[in-house]
């Protein structure tokens, strides 16, 4: 088998700060960090990102797959600069995330599961993130925001579609959660 | 003994080890509680709800910790406000399980209601129809009607290769995650996964290359539906229209056993293999076989099976009669003669070659020659009769030495894997490459390429004190006649100076190339005799095509097949095939088993004993053996290890833990039920008498060891080419890392 060594050579240290977290004959617990360091570097997890992880971690890549394929926030396919989660479980549609969602796909000119054509945003419809108390809520690159209005969305999506930032986008009621 | 715990289950008492399982406990009285992604081989996981009981214990007053007693004084039982897996649930003392309420039948109902909303239903065309789990528990258990459109169906990928010899139907799979849990738990090779979850999860492999295990085979009789097929079998028969003949693997040392599934073709005109199935045996195989034993079966009827004797006349091979052939046989072996062994005929085969050896004074080698030089001191020191995998564990030494297990003798992989990983046995390793064993080693030795012998004498013998067994499993790879006995001896020593030998379950374990090594080696050995340059005549009884042969003027080849060794020869007496007759093998660990006759005679093919007896009665030898059977207890009689051991003997059965088989099919997986025998191994030397340490010399290894390919499983011979589907897994090229 080809050996992928692309991610030990730009991330160098990341890894090995993940890898001394665990004990060495733990290793594979690392499994997560590691991916979340490949989709950061890549944009997803893709099939060379998911066997050097593999490789790193002394694991099957048919496990790494498996992990992959079970958390929706670990992408198998190529996605857009900014992925827009829109929670449209249970308090989130007694909110109108239904309608919502329509309105999303209607702005971005997409449907739920697709990127737009200039690789800018992807669009999802996600189970519950725990931000009930003020839905209807989305996450734009795991940046929450809350008590989201079709207008609130608007404005986003035209700041983001607009700027070559970081991902950071422009609303005082964003909050972070570092993954890592 | 383990601690034992008293239960009732539908008010029938039980009594059984601390930590068994609900399920099994039922099991064990005859209770079956429906399961599909339980399997007593693998860990229970509790994913499918099948087997969702209801259980209660006995009230503990808390204040007290006694249990509460009603005014009968009998125990207040406190049930579960819902019902719980039988088959993740260890037994306690004092518990009661309701396998029969109106609960557990809705309970049951309604998971099968679940799993047949996802299910196509193409049982007509399902491999799998006829000896399905899915199907059995549906019939006993699952609703009448579906409440469901069928034209609403969930529809998935049919025929998914996840590797060239198994393919996934996705919408068959019911995700119970036995093949996962296989592949992860017992052939350490986790290439199948979940992927995804809920409606969309699904069995994938990502491997490289996919899935392409030894073992993988096994994967599809544990599929409790037609979710994974073999390459082999897929779409070729119904398993009601299939005949079911308990056999061998002749292949390795191992001795697993096996079952033939044959069918009528009118194709061809004949009975044929569909399929070779494990038989259950807890003592060699369990339930498991090797993908090498599952698929190299083409060769029974490949087109250039022997059908006829062959004359070579004016440079050409003819046809001829079986009495104008036995006549020239005769004639020619009157001259100076050497006759050479395959180690995969029968024992009866070699038992009579032998005593026509002596009695017209040829020579007599086996082949391959190797074993040969340390077979002797293997059984000596060999492990006890009585030997029990299962039984290894914590405390015991598990030494590999010069062996590559896996490649050479797969289920025996399993089996030391799992006494170091599941019960902690330790494991030594010491090999001149790297082996999948060296990944559970506690400790590895390395040494240079054909000095195994060296580096064992260079070793202390005390390092083994302190250890309650020791099992030394070695091979001879890369060694030369004089190396391998040398390392047998000295790794024997090192048993017999231990206090080791003659223990149950201590001793060496071989790593013979074929199912009779050993026993070929035990009928030969008397009689044996090296040919030197005055042969006259040679005869090969089933050589392979590279094996070294002296020279002669006039060549008689008996095999089952027209091989290159068979195209060159001036007589070819035509075998029948282990399939199509029967008789025993000696397996590597010294067990006599029994293979019965699944096919008919092809042509005028004959077994191999009926071969040497014809020839033998040309020079007025007084054999009239009618079958196997007969010759097997003239060798009770005259070779003295096999002295108590017959057909009767080796042909009993008993019944097994877990029960697989019968109206069992759905609880364990499509395994047969073992009908033929268990078999029964001959005692080792060590264990009648107490032997004195070997006088060893090691010799400077040879250039003649090194020349040998490694016994890889799929190494290129003249059977395995004849199969296939094992075609593309054949590898022609040494090993060299």
């Amino acid at each position: 088998m080809e050996a992928h060594h692309l991610l030990r050579e730009k991330r160098t240290s990341e890894i090995e700060a993940i890898l001394a977290k665990y004990p060495p004959e733990r290793k594979r617990s690392a499994i997560m960090p590691l991916l979340y360091l490949a989709q950061e570097e890549y944009g997803y997890c893709s099939p060379e990102a998911m066997r050097e992880v593999a490789e790193i971690l002394d694991l099957d890549p048919t496990e790494v797959k498996s992990i992959v394929g079970f958390y929706t926030m670990f992408f198998e396919h190529p996605v857009g600069k900014y992925v827009i989660d829109v929670c449209d479980d249970l308090p989130c549609a007694l909110r109108g995330a239904d309608q919502f969602v329509s309105h999303c796909e209607r702005k971005l000119g997409i449907r739920a599961g697709q990127t737009t054509p200039d690789g800018k945003f992807t669009l999802r419809t996600v189970m519950c993130i725990a931000a009930c108390d003020r839905a209807p809520v989305i996450q734009v690159n795991r940046v929450y925001h809350y008590d989201m209005t079709e207008e609130a969305f608007d404005r986003l999506v035209d700041a983001l579609a607009n700027e070559n930032g970081t991902g950071e986008a422009p609303n005082e009621q964003k909050q972070g959660l570092d993954v890592l | 003994m383990a601690e034992l715990v008293n239960l009732t289950i539908d008010g029938i008492s039980v009594r059984v080890p601390k930590g068994t399982l609900v399920v099994d406990a039922a099991k064990s009285v005859g209770i079956d509680i429906p399961v599909f992604c339980y399997h007593p081989k693998l860990k229970p996981v509790g994913m499918c709800r099948m087997c969702l009981v209801d259980i209660g214990t006995p009230k503990i007053d808390p204040a007290t910790r006694q249990v509460v007693r009603d005014e009968k004084g009998q125990p207040v039982i406190v049930f579960g406000p819902k019902l719980t897996t039988a088959c993740t649930t260890p037994v306690s003392e004092g518990m009661v399980v309701r396998t029969a309420t109106e609960q557990v039948r809705a309970a049951r109902e309604d998971v099968l209601e679940f799993l047949l909303a996802s299910h196509p239903l193409d049982c007509p065309i399902c491999d799998k129809g006829g000896e399905c789990p899915l199907q059995n528990l549906t019939m006993a258990h699952g609703p009448t009607v579906s409440r469901f459109d069928y034209d609403l169906k969930f529809h998935n990928d049919k025929h998914v290769p996840l590797g060239d010899l198994i393919f996934l139907d996705r919408e068959r799979c019911i995700q119970c995650g036995r093949c996962v849990r296989f592949q992860s738990e017992i052939a350490d090779d986790p290439v199948l996964q979940f992927h995804d979850r809920g409606r969309g999860m699904e069995i994938v492999t990502f491997s490289d290359p996919p899935f392409d295990s030894y073992f993988g085979g096994n994967t599809t009789d544990i599929c409790p539906v037609g979710a994974l097929t073999t390459a082999d079998f897929r779409f070729k028969a119904r398993p009601w229209e299939l005949k079911t003949t308990p056999s061998l693997c002749t292949h390795c040392a191992v001795g697993c056993n096996l079952a033939l599934n044959t069918r009528l073709e009118t194709k061809t005109g004949g009975y044929e293999i569909k399929r070779v199935m494990p038989r259950q045996n807890e003592q060699v195989n369990e339930i498991w076989i090797c993908d090498k034993g599952r698929y190299v079966h083409h060769f029974t009827r490949a087109e250039d099976r022997l059908h006829y004797p062959l004359i070579r006349q004016d440079g050409k091979l003819v046809e001829t009669t079986w009495e104008q052939a036995l006549r020239i046989a005769a004639d020619r072996l009157e001259r100076p003669s050497a006759i050479l062994v395959g180690d995969r005929i029968a024992n009866e085969d070699a038992f009579l070659i032998a005593q026509f050896a002596k009695a017209i004074g040829a020579a007599l080698e086996q082949r391959p020659a190797l074993p040969a030089h340390y077979a002797d001191v293997a059984r000596a020191v060999g492990i006890g009769s009585d030997a029990d995998f299962k039984q290894l564990g914590a405390g015991d030494v598990i030494l590999v030495v010069n062996g590559d297990v896996e490649e050479e003798a797969p289920v025996w992989f399993l089996r030391l894997r799992q006494a170091v990983v599941d019960r902690g046995a330790k494991l030594i390793v010491a090999h001149h490459r790297s082996t999948k064993m060296h990944r559970y080693a506690a400790a590895i030795h390395r040494y240079e390429v054909g000095q195994a012998a060296k580096w064992a004498a260079s070793q202390r013998a005390d390092w083994l004190q302190g250890a309650r067994n020791v099992l030394i499993v070695f091979g001879d790879e890369h060694l030369d006649g004089s190396s391998a006995r040398a390392l047998a001896q000295t790794l024997a020593n090192w048993l017999i100076l231990g206090g080791f030998a003659g223990k149950p379950n201590s001793g060496l374990l071989p790593l013979y190339p074929h199912a009779n090594t050993q026993g070929v080696f035990d009928m030969l050995e008397h009689a044996t005799r090296p040919a030197n340059e005055t042969t006259d005549t040679l005869w090969l009884v089933g050589v392979g095509a590279d094996e070294p042969a002296p020279r002669a003027n006039f060549i008689i080849v008996q095999d089952i097949l027209l091989t290159e060794r068979a195209k060159r020869a001036d007589l070819v007496l035509p075998a029948l095939s282990f399939a199509e007759r029967e008789g025993t093998f000696t397996s590597g660990d010294r067990r006599v088993q029994r293979f019965y006759r699944a096919l008919p005679p092809l042509g005028e093919a004959k077994p191999d004993w009926w071969i040497v007896q014809e020839i033998a009665r040309r020079f007025e030898l007084p054999w009239r053996y009618e079958a196997p059977a007969q010759i097997f207890a003239a060798i009770a009689q005259q070779v003295p290890r096999y002295a108590e051991l017959s057909y009767e003997r080796i042909s009993r059965v008993e019944p097994q833990w877990p029960p697989m088989g019968r109206e069992d099919l759905y609880y364990g997986g499509t395994v047969y039920d073992n009908t033929g025998g268990l078999g029964a191994r001959y005692a080792a030397d060590a264990e009648r008498s107490a032997l004195s340490p070997y006088d060893v010399h090691v010799p400077e290894p040879t250039l003649a060891g090194l020349e040998r390919t490694p016994r890889l499983l799929y190494r290129d011979g003249e059977l395995i080419r004849r199969s296939a589907v094992l075609r593309a897994h054949i590898v022609a090229e040494p090993l060299t890392a």
